[in-house]
Parts: structure tokens; sequence; C-alpha cells
């Protein structure tokens, strides 16, 4: 317990960083994955290919690979990035291809009916998104949205590989010192449970109070 | 018309699956060359020429008698198993990097484990498991190796987890800079620098005192860093000497400023409650410190990017917690 005692303002930091991180990360990955689910079921088919083509190759390709790619080959051809920056990036682009399908479940729960009236009212296809298809698509997925939510935030600790102080690097950091790698992590993966755990009851909550029970 | 319905036709998204296959594979394979940088991966001049020891030091290294090796101490289990199971590296050129043509681990580190496998065994029989730093103290509670050859920097703290036998070898941090830079001099000119270290390595916590003011940025393998220094993420890269030497030869865009600013002691991490294997280990290394083993080896390994010949081994002993 010492070891994580006499360390508290480092890890502190860590987890700071973690959490900045998570939001981030969350926010960047909600947005694109609207659009992106948006995409795939639009009306014209070179966006739909888009979208299944944004879908199929974040999928398919590991996060730390697309990691490791963003931050040593991107500086190649003379782009850099600051590294927080490019960590927020490639996990906001990663997991918004897994919230884009948890999305466009949530859309196809939507009775077609639904979108067939908004049509016939006039509403255009933005419109009709907008108003009536994903207000009623994303309050039926709320539940595998957090679960996402919760794997983005166990992913963000490949940052560490990276170069970004986050909870795990700081872990590693301490360990260095401390030599007690049973102590540390299991301290630091108590923190990664807790912060779980907060996802999980606030995706409960709004769960019971925005779900639409059919 | 629906927009609901237009997404899935089934023979498109096959083709698209296959095009996103290829667009993966193709940004896969540029990683490859441009982001962790083989063409220049530190270490390889050293393949098939110098940076391998010649068998004949395998041949002439001492192999223990059966009144060393009592029934039932480690050794014997090592001796009956017929390999020595290690924990160490496979990336670390000159200490223990794999050959990608022969499968054999080259280095110092790496050598000096088949050296130690040859003394119980008879023959040079190693299995190494490659572990990250985080998790050799817990590999050696629980026996899951029999010894850590890994630079395994000898400290008072990991000293109360694991036996140390040794120091086997000694080192120091060092400063490497890109080629064009010019005003950092040596450790003392890194105040208010960003600095590039390895992630888990002494200079995490040896730079602030070194270098107080100066910024840090971890990565995780050394090439990885090298990389990062190149691609001026930070203005200089603190690592073991004997690693930035072989950087520098492999990489004409760095160098290595002043000398090293501390004294790192090697030690080759054991069972912490085994006295009786840290005692044997340690007569082996006094054996082959005598016969001047140790110095053949380290002139194959580290002595081929060092100039002058190989120095003095450390004292058993040593260093506080050995």
């Amino acid at each position: 317990m010492d070891a994580l005692t006499a360390h508290l303002s480092e890890l502190g930091h860590g987890l700071v960083t973690t959490v900045e991180l998570t939001v981030v990360t969350t926010v960047g990955a909600m947005l694109l994955g609207i659009v992106v689910a948006t995409l795939r079921i639009a009306p014209v088919p070179l966006l739909r290919a888009i979208g299944t083509a944004y879908v199929e190759v974040f999928q398919n390709l590991p996060l730390l690979a697309l990691l490791v790619l963003f931050v040593f080959a991107l500086p190649t051809i003379g782009i850099t990035f600051p590294l927080f920056t490019s960590a927020a990036i490639v996990i906001a682009v990663y997991e918004g291809a897994y919230l884009a399908e948890a999305i466009r479940a949530g859309i196809n729960t939507v009775g077609v009916g639904q979108a067939e009236a908004a049509r016939a009212i006039g509403l255009t296809f933005g419109q009709s998104l907008r108003h009536v298809i994903l207000p009623q698509g994303l309050r039926a997925v709320i539940q595998p949205i957090g679960n996402i939510c919760i794997a983005l935030l166990m992913n963000t600790s490949l940052a560490a590989a990276v170069g970004v102080v986050e909870l795990t690097q700081a872990a590693n950091t301490v360990n260095l010192i401390e030599a007690q790698p049973i102590a540390v992590f299991t301290g630091a993966g108590l923190a990664y449970m807790l912060l779980a755990l907060i996802i999980g009851q606030v995706t409960g909550l709004l769960e019971r109070r925005l779900a639409i029970v059919r | 018309m629906s927009i609901l319905k237009m997404s899935f036709t089934g023979r498109r998204s096959l083709a698209l699956t296959a095009t996103a296959v290829a667009v993966a594979l193709a940004a896969t394979g540029c990683g490859g060359d441009s982001g962790s940088s083989a063409p220049t991966l530190p270490g390889n001049t050293g393949l098939g020429g110098d940076g391998v020891i010649a068998q004949s030091v395998y041949d002439a290294a001492p192999v223990a008698t059966d009144a060393d090796i009592p029934a039932g101490s480690a050794m014997d289990a090592i001796r009956k198993r017929g390999y020595l199971n290690i924990g160490g590296s496979l990336d670390a050129p000159l200490l223990a990097q794999q050959n990608p043509v022969s499968g054999t681990i080259e280095g110092f580190d790496a050598d000096m484990a088949k050296l130690l496998a040859k003394y119980i065994i008879g023959k040079p029989e190693v299995k190494t498991t490659t572990i990250g730093t985080q998790t050799r103290e817990a590999m050696l509670q629980a026996k899951s190796v029999d010894a850590v050859f890994q630079t395994y920097t000898i400290t008072p703290q990991r000293a109360t987890q694991v036996a140390f036998a040794g120091p086997y070898l000694t080192s120091g941090l060092a400063v490497g800079v890109r080629k064009d830079e010019t005003s950092i001099k040596s450790v003392k000119d890194l105040a208010g620098k960003t600095v590039i270290v390895g992630a888990n390595t002494p200079a995490v916590t040896a730079l602030p005192s070194a270098a107080p003011g100066s910024k840090q940025i971890a990565f995780g393998t050394d090439p990885q860093a090298l990389q990062a220094l190149l691609q001026k993420r930070g203005d200089a890269y603190v690592q073991d000497f004997t690693l930035l030497a072989s950087g520098a030869k492999a990489n004409p865009g760095m160098k290595v400023v002043g000398e090293p600013f501390t004294t790192e002691a090697y030690g080759i991490g054991l069972n912490r409650e085994d006295t009786q294997f840290k005692e044997f280990v340690n007569n082996w290394l006094k054996k082959i410190q005598a016969d001047g083993t140790w110095a053949k080896v380290w002139e194959g390994t580290l002595g081929s990017v060092v100039e002058g010949g190989a120095p003095t081994p450390p004292a058993l002993g040593s260093a506080d917690g050995s």
C-alpha cells in the first residue's frame, strides 16, 4: 500500500489525464458516430459507401497500430500533432466506428412507418433524421453506447505506448521506482473499475429516464 | 424509398469490405516502412559481422562440477529440465536482439544467459520469455522464469522484492541529440528542454535531479524513442550510453554528447528466497570474469560500438542492493 500512497500526486495526475482523454474522445466519437451512422443510411449511394468504408477500416485495424502509425508515420510526411491531441484524435476516430454501428442498430429499431410519416408531412432527409429518427434511435441504444464508452475508457490506456502520461503510464513510472507491480497495478485497476462503474451508473440513469418502452 | 432499408445490399457491402481490407493493408504496409523505421533499426549493423560471439567462446566457457549442483536445488531442476528459462528482451540492440535470419538472440545479456546455461547444463540452451519491465518482479516471485537478464538496474527498492546476482555490467545514462543540435553539450544543458526517455528506464527517475526543469516524454521502446528524437518531438534523448551509442551508429541523424552522468549497475534478477542460487550465480560470474570470458563477450557485443578495450568488470556486490 505504501507504494501507492507515496505517489498519490503522480497517480492523480495520470487519473485526471485518463478522465480528460475519455471525456474528449467520447464526445468526439459520439459526434463522429452520429455522422457515420447517418452516412450509412443516407439515400445517396456514395455517402453510404463512405460510411461503410469508414466502419470497416477502423473496426478492422488494431487501435495500437493506428496510434503508432499516427504518432510515428505522419511526422515523416511533415504532419506532427502534440501527443495528447494525437491520442485523442485516433481513439475518437476508432471508437467512432463502433458507436456508429450501435447508433445504426438504434436507427433500425425505429419503425419504417415513422420515416414514411416524416416524409409524408414534408420533412427533408435532414429534418426527419433530426426530429424523428435520431431522437428515437439513440434512446433505444443507450446501454450499448454505455458499454462502448467503458471499452473506450479501457482503450485510453493504450495511449501510454505513445508517450501520453495517463493512468497506466503513471502506474508504470511509479512501479519503476517502487518495484511492486502487484500493488501498483491493482491500485490502477481499481481506479479504472471505479471510472467504469461511474459510466455504468450514468448509463443506467439515462436508460431509466429516456428509454422508450415498446 | 425508405431511408431505413437502403443500407443493406449484400453484394455491395462485400465489395466494400474488400476495399477496406486493401486500404488497411496499404496503411499497415506504409507503417512498416516509415513508422517503425525497420531499415534504420539500431544494431542491425552488428548482425552478421560484429555483435556476434565466436563459437569458441562458448566452447571454452566453464561448466559447473556436480559438487556445485546439489540435488534438489534450483540448478539441479534446470539441469534436469535441459534448458535455462530466462526473462529478457528481443529488441535491445547489442544487449538482446533477435537475429531475423537465424532466429538466435544476440547481445551481451543474451550471451551471458547462454553462458550461464552452459555452466549449469553443459550446453548453452536458453528459452527466452519476453517480459515487460513492469512484470519482472512478479515473474521472479512466481518462479515463472529462473532469472532475468534485461539490463535490470540494481536498486535498494527492487532488492526488497528480488535478489540480484552481480552486478555483471555497469553503464550510465547519457544524452543523445540530433546531429545538427549545437546548444546541448551535456546533461546540464537540458534545463527547460523537452527530453525523450524510454518508459520504465532509469532516465525517468534520474532526469528530474540531473536536469531540473526539463520536460519528459516517455516512449515504450528504444526504436520509438529514437524515431521521436529524429522527428523533433523532443530536443534530446536520455538513455543508457550503450544503447545510445548503438543507435547513433545506425542512425547518421543523431549523435551522443558528453559523458554518462549516472552509474547504473545491472544485476541478474533472481528469486529472492533462493539464496543458494544467487551464490551459485555469483560464483559463476567470478569464474567468467577471471578467465577472460566476460571480456570476450563484452568485446563481441557492446565493444563493437564503444571505443577502447573491454572495461574492468564490476566488482560483485558493489551495488547497493546486490
